[in-house]
């Protein structure tokens, strides 16, 4: 049935738009405060090292310096398991050693130019696989594999799989290290004023922060509040709290001022979270009529010096949940390195697998002489598949209708050829990949509150940040949707512990589905107590009541009251609360199909993406507008992690090349090609009117539909990304000698 | 491994970028009295007798921001991009790379595009800029800043500034640009969260006004 909406699924500008074009948008980065000092962390220059002997003597005695923290200073604090507030074994190039607030970030610096540290310079090891040898220096106590052993996943019976395998195809693959690069860096100023504690951050999780902090310093969490108005992207980098929110509000503590640490560029590309490289080997095998019978997969996950968590976790998902197989084992290891701490970026670690997976599945399509989009039709996982190991079903599924219709749209009969077949030296190819995820789902806690003021003005309090991707305006959708009211009614709070409530993290694509349930709970419970007032004056029941444009009616009449007079009967303000719970035994996944044609240069090795059809399941849109906006985006960083971005790391030194934006090569305005968003809406009987989540899914697609491409347009596989200039030309070289 | 190398010496962190502070240093007082030629006052540091690099001076310049006069104290060495943000409160301009590579810091120098972040505030004196602040007439906004919003041509917003300025720089020389000198002229500016077909398309509408 096709459900009437007033507001949602237009296209609607974002809320605060204003503020964000005039400049006033308050960022943390923007938080000047009076009598404000600045915070300065001492980094270790070396990847792997011991503290032997701090001498701040020098720096103490520099006028303006107020306060200088080392590891002796900080032991107390409860932090990450592994990983100290401050260090005395620097871990990476980049570990915080000690901490300096002074009255200016001049003085901060030279201070910290003052401070000799005496090192001992450790063996280091930046590969993961090498880390994992016995003889590796060990970098944690109880060895470099963390956990000691891997995740393993089983399915069925791995060797009968294979046994029953017509086709059997094995390879290896490599995945990158990536930065975040958010526009806005860490920054944060905290406040110890009156015996609280106020941090403005840049997070994508006020509340993480809140707890984090509360728990390191030991306040209770009524006395720490933190707000993030606004913020300069994520992408996972900020998810909770982090060692830097926490020094700052221990150097305000003990100078009872203000202070700020705001990371440098070449900070953030060191001492903040990055993806995690990784390297795969795959063994799939399928029957001769292109059934998957078998798959089994092995991933080193690189975590760097500390363990955010077990990424190979993440990794593996997508691997046991895009396709239906009765057979599969996959084993992960989680290693460290003296790396840079490995986080989340743009999803738990499904990027990192879906390109080896979908190239694989590419591989095997071609050796089974099938049409790549046909062998994925014949074994992408069903509406009933959900779960494969508990037996749970999907809520919803649209992930058929994103590969025909995607295809369909981007003409691919018409287009595929045999690879290599491009005749000239612009070589054009065409690929496709596609995903699931359990992105995009409803976690707990969900949660929101809604406040119809006497005015018939509603006011929504919300935990989600506005990362970007117009959170804000999908609460005032949902709130105006669900209370009848216009959207301009709704004013929109959000990111403020003291006045919002915990919706979790703007991560994992959730907010839509997550603080979208809660705000349409708590506005239906809102209008809940509203009818109820108004049967009372209509002398009818509540549920035959309904709000339209703000006038209450008895259901179908064209006569009503408004809804200012209703509420002027209510003996308080309208306050609705709403609890959103996950559904139990279901399995809530977003789906996406990518198109993509590309031209290689084999004189130059250039790639020159022509053009990008990026089909998704988001359940329903809410706001168009911001929904094309985040899947365009996602897919442009895809192709980044597909063909430019590499963090460097020198292997006799152990240092990065390239912490800056010029070296560090990012998507530019120039590299943008033709893409066109396909919305397919499978309704989810859980999402707040049949929505899903979207930020995520589109980053994962494009790199391996792009390296299928290329396959398509030179006739050589690339099994590392990014797939630099250099490797197309030493790939093509190869093939030709 | 032989013990020089073994124990670290007081290497910083630091070292291994180039910091303003640490060029001025190393380049001396020479080149600082060269670049504040036209300045008409140089002073010396008062800043709580702090040891202050040598090669720094302090001048007073005269900036002219968004049609306003400010006459202040700034150091030889501090970027236009520190001094709009911190000492006068135009925070509407970003700092984002910080080395001239991204464009967050976009602001109109004398008719023309600058980073803000590679000028030194000396550099500035006597000139005439505007920032994403100057461009809205009150609360009504400026139809570049009006296209930006109705077409969703940005996400977190935090490179908007720059590309909004860089936009009126090009709409200034050229006001009805085709995609491909769009994103020529946009090509300085780096928008992370990659909202660049929502930027082409508001700057497109505004071309074919």
């Amino acid at each position: 049935m096709e459900q009437k909406f007033n507001v949602v699924g237009k296209r609607l500008p974002k809320v605060d738009a204003w503020e964000r074009v005039s400049g006033k948008a308050r960022y943390a980065s923007d938080v000047y405060l009076p009598g404000m000092l600045y915070g300065k962390i001492l980094r270790s220059p070396y990847p792997h090292a011991r503290i032997i002997n701090i001498d701040i003597s020098k720096a103490k005695a520099l006028p303006g310096v107020k306060a200088i923290i080392t590891p002796k200073d900080t032991p107390t604090f409860r932090w990450h398991k592994d990983m100290p507030i401050l260090t005395d074994v620097a871990r990476f190039q980049g570990d915080d050693i000690a901490a300096v607030v002074a009255v200016d970030e001049e003085r901060a610096a030279e201070a910290i130019e003052l401070i000799k540290v005496e090192y001992e310079v450790l063996p280091f090891v930046l590969d993961p696989e090498e880390a994992m040898k016995p003889e590796a220096p060990k970098i944690h106590p109880e060895g470099n594999i963390i956990g000691g052993k891997p995740q393993v996943l089983k399915r069925g019976d791995i060797e009968k799989g294979f046994q029953e395998a017509e086709v059997i195809l094995e390879n290896t693959y490599r995945t990158s290290l990536l930065q975040h690069v958010t526009s806005e860096p860490r920054v944060c100023v905290a406040y110890w004023e009156g015996g609280r504690l106020t941090i403005w951050d840049s997070t994508q999780y006020t509340f993480g922060v809140q707890s984090g902090v509360a728990k390191a310093l030991k306040l209770p969490m009524s006395k720490v509040r933190v707000i993030c108005e606004f913020m300069g992207g994520g992408f996972g980098d900020k998810t909770t709290s982090e060692r830097y929110n926490v020094l700052a509000a221990f150097l305000s503590m003990k100078t009872g001022r203000p202070v700020r640490i705001e990371f440098d560029r070449a900070e953030n590309f060191l001492a903040a979270h990055h993806r995690y490289p990784t390297v795969w080997y795959l063994k799939y095998g399928a029957k001769k009529d292109g059934t998957l019978v078998a798959i089994y997969a092995k991933v080193i996950a690189d975590m760097g010096g500390y363990a955010h968590f077990a990424g190979a976790g993440g990794n593996l998902e997508t691997i046991k949940s895009v396709y239906r197989c009765p057979n599969l084992m996959a084993e992960g290891f989680s290693v460290y390195t003296n790396k840079p701490e490995g986080g989340f970026m743009r999803c738990v670690g499904h990027p990192q697998a879906q390109y080896p997976q979908e190239v694989h599945m590419d591989m095997l399509a071609e050796r089974l002489g099938m049409d790549p989009v046909e062998f994925r039709l014949k074994n992408f996982a069903r509406l009933e598949d959900g779960d494969q190991d508990r037996k749970f079903p999907f809520t919803s599924n649209g992930l058929e209708d994103c590969i025909k219709r995607g295809a369909e749209l981007f003409r691919w009969q018409e287009k595929w050829r045999r690879p290599g077949s491009s005749p000239g030296p612009l070589k054009r190819g065409v690929g496709m990949a596609i995903h699931a995820c359990r992105h995009g789902a409803m976690t707990e806690p969900s949660s929101g509150m809604v406040r119809v003021n006497a005015d018939g003005t509603v006011n929504v309090l919300t935990g989600t940040s506005d990362i970007g991707g117009g959170q804000k305006r999908t609460m005032a959708i949902i709130a105006a949707e669900e209370l009848g009211v216009p959207v301009d009614a709704v004013y929109v709070t959000a990111a403020d512990t003291e006045v919002t409530t915990d919706t979790g993290g703007t991560t994992g694509s959730r907010q839509t589905m997550t603080g979208g349930t809660g705000v349409r709970l708590a506005a239906a419970d809102a209008k809940r107590q509203i009818l109820k007032i108004a049967a009372q004056e209509l002398k009818t029941e509540p549920d035959k009541l309904e709000i339209k444009n703000s006038i209450v009616y008895p259901i179908g009449a064209d006569k009503g009251i408004p809804l200012v007079d209703v509420l002027k009967k209510a003996p308080a303000t309208i306050v609705g609360r709403g609890i959103g719970r996950v559904p139990k035994n279901k399995v809530i996944h977003s789906f996406a199909a990518h198109f993509v044609e590309v031209e290689v240069d084999v004189t130059t090795g250039q790639v020159r993406i022509l053009r990008l059809v990026a089909a998704h399941d988001v359940g329903r849109a809410i706001n168009l507008q911001s929904l094309e906006n985040q899947i365009e985006g996602g897919a442009i960083q895809g192709m980044g992690f597909g063909l430019l971005e590499e963090q460097l790391f020198d292997g006799k030194t152990g240092l990065c090349l390239n912490p800056n934006v010029l070296d560090y090569k990012l998507m530019t305005i120039k590299d943008v090609p033709e893409i066109k968003p396909l919305i397919v809406e499978s309704n989810d009987p859980y999402g707040p009117f049949g929505a899903k989540g979207v930020g995520e899914p589109p980053y994962s697609v494009p790199a391996p539909a792009i390296a299928n491409a290329i396959y398509n347009a030179t006739g050589v596989r690339f099994n590392k990304i990014p797939i630099s200039v250099r490797a197309i030309l030493e790939g093509l070289k190869t093939k030709k000698g | 491994m032989e013990e020089k190398e073994k124990r670290g010496e007081n290497l910083n962190f630091a070292s291994f970028k180039v910091t303003r502070r640490g060029f001025l240093k190393g380049i001396g007082t020479g080149a600082i009295s060269t670049a504040v030629t036209g300045i008409p006052v140089l002073v010396p540091s008062e800043a709580e007798g702090a040891r202050i690099v040598k090669g720094v001076r302090e001048a007073m310049v005269r900036l002219n921001v968004n049609g306003v006069d400010y006459r202040l104290k700034v150091k030889s060495h501090w970027t236009l991009l520190d001094v709009l943000r911190k000492k006068l409160g135009f925070t509407g301009t970003k700092k984002f790379c910080d080395r001239g590579s991204c464009g967050a810091c976009t602001v109109i120098m004398e008719g023309k595009a600058i980073y803000a972040c590679s000028r030194l505030a000396i550099e500035a004196d006597n000139k005439k800029i505007v920032t994403v602040e100057g461009l809205a007439d009150g609360e009504n906004p400026h139809p570049i800043q009006q296209a930006f919003m109705e077409n969703d041509g940005f996400q977190c917003g935090y490179c908007t500034p720059g590309f909004i300025m860089a936009t009126k720089a090009i709409l200034d020389k050229n006001p009805h640009p085709d995609e491909a000198e769009i994103k020529e002229g946009l090509a300085g500016n780096i928008c992370r969260c990659s909202a660049y077909p929502k930027i082409i398309q508001s700057v497109l509408a505004l071309a074919k006004r």
